[in-house]
This record gives structure tokens, sequence and C-alpha cells, in this order.
């Protein structure tokens, strides 16, 4: 091929990227907001509904809607299991909204939560909350929300431009905001520059540059690539959340990494090492039930013991629970390890802990709005709700809270504002950038793909130490400098997966640079960030969180000092003389 | 095959323009499934290989190809479970019409969806409570018997009716209509049946039940099929009485 690809132009008001909870619920609210004939495109990686993570949600979206809770229950909940780092301004608003949005999603969207007997949602625990708030679809919550909001989507004039991947943020030409976003259309292997008066991103984070991970496989984090190169700061990128039951199914394996539920653990699931022996009570006196953090480093510290299993974690056992009451329990889980030849009932399983969610990205006001106008970003390329860690079930609760939050903003602007003239020299930059790879000589991408992994898992992993998060950073460089010496082959550019493969991994790399970075300037632990050598959470009045940026001196990382807008370390807002907590002890 | 050993893989190759299978040899592993051939094929031996996956644990419903002629979830399926011979056939699902190679265009399974009224009709709004509804009913044991589909097309590419006419509205949208019918919160209960008794609708079906047979999920549209015959000719008959 060689040469430089040709763009072709196209117009909208409002543009989206993605089409998980964030992309969908923008969606809706824009064309709820907007004045009628207002033009709203929904651009995506893959299908409408069917790529992305919030379809993959397990357990629940936690709303303060059960008996006895309240948004500032939830709040404070958040908080203190963000380790005091959370945008507090972010953390109430998504507390408070969740509540609007969970009934939308019954009575508008058409979703519908498990119930009580008596006809009211049905609220379960989950690990590190003081109320029962989780409402859910039995364990397949992602799959009901996503698939109501799709088919919301698909009845209404929304422009789909399926297939089409986000590459570059373009900015306009007098510099004041952004004109528009370009797009390689993935079928047809074309360039496609789309202007828009507003565009919400919300491509979602997924930190798939782990040896082991559990998001889609879409994921490369192309968002919050796209934010570095446009200089916009980005924060919390050290904190990435490891699930500690992920499936070992060995190499060359896509179901490696995957999801086992933190469920098997909270029934009574033991994790064993290579000779059969539970280890976690060594770590923690909860055992096995222990928060994600502690047992994910509690696994990690056994396989560096050289405790692991043959296949390199240690193994999950139910049978003790009785193997019929576990097929019952669990019968999806069940079922997914049987298709591929595993017996979770009777035998053990290989786990290992899988990197999960990310906590960072793009620095945004409550609004969803940026530093740079006309960007909008909501969903997990958003940073700031969770802080150090993220509760499980206030993932979904954050990517339709601030999708629908966008959607409104955009809306209600889309009258008032007009379409930017793009910079042509950024564009054209943009555009050479990716066909880079097309006239070189073709090698195979994925041994690169799995050394950035393995880098990743070894240095920037579970636990970090400054030493290897420098041999990381190095590790870094030589693969993307590897990189750019290889090809993709030429030919036709028609849903050329290994195209893409190129690009998804020079994001990954990217991205992966601003976490090592990030974990470097944050010298205490906090959540899902663990230094060895510096094992303590810090003075909790002087939090500070990292702010990750590129410039003219590469990727640099400041910290900033946490504002504690609503409330101070050692204080709460709940109401003198309620209980610490709701939750029945076990 | 499934431990160690080569397995000969043919693969459909082409487009609109034209086919051929070609084959390949892979290695076999203990742990792998045909999504993971489908991949060490693009990533090893062809790099201009195309189709389709994203979740890679039967969520997403991307991966579905045609598997020794039979529509799977690519992901969810063990070599061993189809290799029984040393080898695999691997083509797009049937009845979408194809992008390139190993993926299909699936818009017009969704425009389905939607025409069969596939989408919530609302009675509330988000200021008002979520309603109460008791879970035991049998209404709503019928709805949700029907409720975890993933769209991913299996039913659609193993229905020969579909195959055969083209207007056919297909088992996924008319079980999702099945069991919005069954929804005590939703309010279209008119359209979802004009829908249902239309041309290309549920009286197009002829129950040979490969649609059940072949779910990945278990679920039975062809009893969710018959159910909306059964609505839509009662229906019927009461407009005439």
């Amino acid at each position: 091929m060689g040469g430089r690809l040709a763009i072709e132009r196209h117009e909208t008001d409002i543009l989206i990227l993605g089409s998980g909870g964030a992309g969908l619920f923008g969606a809706l609210h824009a064309l709820q907001s907007a004045p009628e004939g207002t033009r709203v495109t929904l651009a995506v990686k893959g299908l409408i509904g069917k790529c992305g993570c919030t379809r993959m949600v397990q357990g629940g979206y936690n709303v303060a809607l059960g008996p006895g809770d309240s948004v500032e229950r939830h709040f404070m909940d958040t908080i203190v299991g963000g380790k005091w780092l959370p945008q507090q301004e972010m953390a109430w608003r998504l507390c408070k909204e969740a509540v609007v949005r969970v009934r939308e999603l019954e009575n508008e969207i058409g979703c519908f939560f498990d119930r009580q007997p008596d006809g009211s949602l049905h609220h379960k625990a989950f690990a590190g909350q003081t109320a029962d708030r989780t409402v859910h679809k039995g364990d397949l919550t992602g799959i009901e929300i996503v698939n109501r909001l799709m088919e919301q989507v698909l009845a209404r004039p929304v422009e789909r431009l399926q297939e089409h991947r986000a590459v570059a943020l373009i900015p306009s030409r007098d510099g004041n905001g952004l004109a528009g976003v370009l797009f390689i259309d993935v079928r047809r292997g074309s360039l496609r520059f789309v202007r828009a008066k507003a565009v919400l991103m919300a491509t979602g984070g997924g930190p798939t540059m782990y040896r082991y991970h559990t998001p889609s496989a879409d994921k490369s984090m192309d968002g919050l690539a796209m934010a570095l190169r446009s200089g916009l700061p980005l924060r919390d990128m050290e904190m990435v959340q490891f699930h500690p039951t992920g499936l070992l199914a060995g190499a060359n394996t896509k179901m490696t990494g995957t999801v086992l539920e933190e469920g098997l653990r909270g029934a009574g699931g033991h994790l064993l090492d290579r000779n059969g022996r539970r280890f976690l009570f060594d770590y923690d006196g909860k055992g096995e039930r222990a928060t994600r953090d502690v047992v994910s480093r509690a696994i990690y510290a056994e396989m560096r013991k050289n405790n692991a299993s043959p296949g390199g974690g240690v193994y999950i056992s139910m049978a003790h629970l009785g193997p019929d009451k576990v097929r019952k329990s669990f019968k999806g889980m069940v079922k997914r390890c049987a298709d591929c030849g595993f017996d979770l009932a009777a035998g053990k399983v290989e786990v290992v802990p899988t990197a999960h969610y990310f906590m960072g990205g793009v620095a945004v006001a409550p609004d969803s709005s940026t530093a740079l106008e006309g960007l909008h970003v909501a969903g997990e390329d958003a940073g700031g709700a969770h802080g150090a860690n993220r509760l499980g079930g206030n993932g979904v609760a954050n990517s339709t809270v601030f999708g629908g939050i966008a959607g409104d903003a955009m809306g209600a602007a889309a009258v008032s504002k007009s379409l930017r003239d793009p910079d042509e020299t950024v564009l054209e930059a943009a555009a050479a950038g990716v066909s880079a790879p097309l006239g070189k000589s073709p090698a195979p991408v994925q041994p690169l793909r799995e050394r950035l992994q393995d880098v990743m898992w070894e240095h920037v992993g579970v636990m970090r130490t400054r030493a290897g998060l420098l041999q990381g950073l190095r590790g870094l460089s030589e693969i993307a400098a590897e990189l750019h010496e290889i090809g993709v082959p030429g030919g036709s550019l028609a849903f050329n997966l290994t195209w893409h493969d190129w690009l998804n991994l020079e994001n990954l790399l990217t991205v992966s640079e601003a976490i090592a970075k990030a974990a470097l300037a944050r010298e205490n632990s906090r959540g899902a960030h663990f230094r060895e050598d510096f094992p303590e959470q810090g003075d909790l009045e002087a939090s500070y969180f990292t702010l990750a940026q590129s410039g003219a001196e590469g990727l640099t990382v400041g910290r900033e000092a946490v504002d504690f807008s609503i409330v101070r370390p050692g204080e709460s807002i709940l109401p003198a003389g309620e209980p610490e907590s709701l939750v029945a002890a076990s | 095959m499934s431990t160690g050993g080569v397995m000969t893989v043919a693969v459909w190759r082409g487009g609109p323009e034209g086919s051929a299978f070609q084959e390949f040899r892979v290695p076999g592993q203990k742990s792998q499934t045909v999504l993971d051939v489908v991949i060490w094929i693009q990533q090893y031996r062809d790099p201009t290989l195309s189709y389709r996956f994203a979740c890679r644990v039967g969520m997403c419903g991307s991966c579905a190809m045609t598997v020794n002629g039979v529509p799977r979830w690519t992901c969810r399926t063990h070599v061993k479970r189809v290799a029984k011979t040393g080898r695999i056939e691997i083509a797009p699902l049937r009845s979408l019409p194809v992008i390139k190679d190993l993926a299909v265009d699936m818009d017009p399974f969704f425009e389905k969806w939607v025409a069969a009224e596939g989408r919530f009709h609302p009675q509330r709004t988000r200021d008002q409570p979520v309603r109460e509804t008791k879970p035991q009913t049998r209404r709503r044991r019928q709805a949700d018997a029907a409720i975890e589909c993933i769209n991913c097309a299996v039913c659609y590419a193993a229905c020969d009716t579909v195959a055969a006419s083209p207007d056919y509205l297909g088992p996924a949208a008319l079980n999702r209509a099945w069991s919005l019918l069954n929804d005590d919160k939703d309010s279209g209960t008119e359209a979802i049946l004009a829908a249902a008794g239309a041309k290309g609708g549920c009286h197009s079906c002829h129950a040979m039940g490969s649609c059940t047979r072949f779910c990945p999920n278990e679920l039975d549209p062809m009893a969710s099929i018959a159910g909306l015959k059964r609505a839509s000719i009662a229906a019927a008959l009461k407009r005439k009485g």
C-alpha cells in the first residue's frame, strides 16, 4: 500500500463514540433534550450493543432504593471504598442520579430487575458496602440493561456508524474546541472524518494490556489513547482493578482471564495452592471472603513463592459444597467452564488475578465536560468517580448515570453551538499515523502484544516497586520501537483485523506508559495500587491524585490535592446515630 | 485431536463476489475453542482473515458461525466437540449477507427485531416509582423464560423458514415480542399483536424447531412463537366478535 489514504467527510450535530451503558444513554438523552431535527450519530468499533463491557456486567447496579438505605450512605461507601481519592462531586452525582436512572431503566427502557416475592426490587449484598443495594437480573444484569437500551436506540432515528473505529480527536482550526473525530470504517478499510458540534467519548476503558484480563476483546483503550494524544489531562491512571479469579486455560485461549464470579468465594469456595493448601487465612482473617484487592495480592504472593498450580495460578475448589448444589447455584459458570473442558462443580479449576476495570480516565467536570470545548467524556473513559477502587455495582451505575448526563448537556447545547472547521494539519497527521504500518514489511503483531502483556503483568501489575516500574517503562519503549518497525499486509484494507491489531497495540502502549508513570508518581498504597516499597496508605488528609498529560516533554505525571468538598477523612455525612452498617454481620 | 496433534481447518473465504474454502493446518491443544482456532489462523497463518468476536464468554453473541454445518457460538465450542474426525469446517452464518470471510452483516436481523415491535413500550416515567411486580405470576414467568436471549442469530441462521422466506421476522424477534406481550409493564400489546399477525409474522413459522434445538442459551423460541400464534388468533377472533 503505502501513501496516504483519502479522507471522506461527513457531518452530524451530536456524535457519540461507543455503545455501552454510557453511549446508549448518551444517544437517548441527546434525542430527548435536543430540538427536533437534531442529528444524532452513534459510532461504534463493533456492533451496536454487542461490543464493549456493559453487556458483561454480572453483579448488578448499586442504587440507594433499598430499605433504610440513602444516597448519603451510598456516597460514603463510594468515598471510603475509593480510599478518599474520588472526585467527591462526581461521586455524589453518581449516587444521587443512580436512583433516577434505575427508575428510568425499569419504567422507560423496559429492564426487569429481580424482585422480592412481594413484588419490590431485590437488593443483594456486595462486598465493601454497608447496605444491600445492588439491583440485578440474576447474574446477567449487563445483558438485560444493554439489550433493552439497544432496542430503544435501534427503534429511533439515530444514525449508525457500526464497525467504525475512532482514531483521533481533531481540534478546530482556531484551536478553540473540538471539530470532530477521524474514523476508520472497518468494513471498507477507508478513513472518514465526522464533524460534530459536540462529541461524547464513551469507548470504555478496559485494561487489556495485562497478561490476564477480563474486558471484551475489542477493548484497547482507544479513547484514553486519543485523549492523551490530544494533550488532555488524565487522572488516577495508576488505578487498575484486578479481579482475583480469572480462568486459566493456557496459551492462545481467549477464555483465559475471563471472570469466575465473585459469588463463588462468597458462597464458601476455597482457594488452594499447588499442594491443595488453603492459604488465604495467612493474609486475612476473612479468608477467601476478603475483598478483591486483598485476595488478588495473596494469590500473586503465593505464585511468587513457587506455590503456583501447573498453569501458573491457584485452584478454586467448590466440590466440598456438594457438586449438585454448585451446579444449581452457579449454573451459568459451571456451564461456561464445562464448555471449555473444566469441571467447576466437582473438580478444581485454575484461576489467576485478572485485570478487570480501569478507575483512571480523562479528568472531567461532574457534568461530563472536559478541558476541550465540545468534548464530553463518560463511563470508564472518565476518571474520578471511583478514586482508588471501584465498588462492585458502581461500574454500570457510573456509565449509565454519566452517559445520560452527557446526553442532556449535549442536547441542550445543540441549538447554540455551531460546527467548527478542523485543523487540517492535525487531520492529515492523524491519517498518516494510522497509515504508518501499511507500507512496511509485515510481521506478526501478536508476539509483541504478548510481550506487552507480560511486561505489564510482571512490572506494572498487582504489586509494584520503583525498580520494577522503571524496568517496565524500558520494556514498553522497546516494544513500541519494534512495533513501529513492522507493518501489516496491504492488499485489501477491508475488515483487515491485523491492521487493527497493530493500532490496538499502539494505543495500549500509549496508555500503559501513563499507567506506569502514574504508578511511579504515587508513593503510597491505596486501593488497587500497591507499592511494595511504599506499603502504607499515607496521610489521608494530604491525599493527592495523579494527573498524566502528554506535551513537548513527552508524557509527564503531576500530583494534585484531593478536594474534600463534601466530606473530610474521618468524618461522615450520615446523620448522627445512623448505624455504621445495615448489613447483618455474617 | 484435542490434545496436541494437528487438525485440518477449512475456512470459508470471500464475500458477495465469490468464495471458496481454504484449508489450514492448526496445532491442537488441551483447552481450545473454535474461536481460538480462527484467531490463531489470523494471527499466525493468514493475517487477511476476517471474522467478528467481542466478549469471548458467550455474552455478546458476535462470534456465531457455521461449524461443520451447524450454527454455534465459536467462543463456547470446545474443539473436541466438533473435531471428532480431526477436521473442522467453518463458514459464516446462513441467511445473513456476508461482509467478508466469516463476518456477516447483522443489520437485517436487527431490523426485523424492531419490525416485530421488539422494544419496550412504556407506561411510566423516571419520575415514578418502579412498578411492583410479583415474580411468580404465570405471565411474569413466561416473560422471564424468553428474556435471556443475547441476539446471536444462531436460531435465525438455523431456521429453514428464514432461509426460504426473506420477509419472515424469524425466531429471535418473535421470541422477544412474546416476552414483551407477557410483560405487565409493557403497553404495546396491540402493536405487538399487529406485527406478529402480519405477513412474515408468527403464522409463517412451520414449527420445525431448529430454533429451540440450536439455541445456545437453551431458550425455546418455538414455544414463544406458538404462544404468539394463540394470542394473535384470539385477538383476531375478539375483533370479529
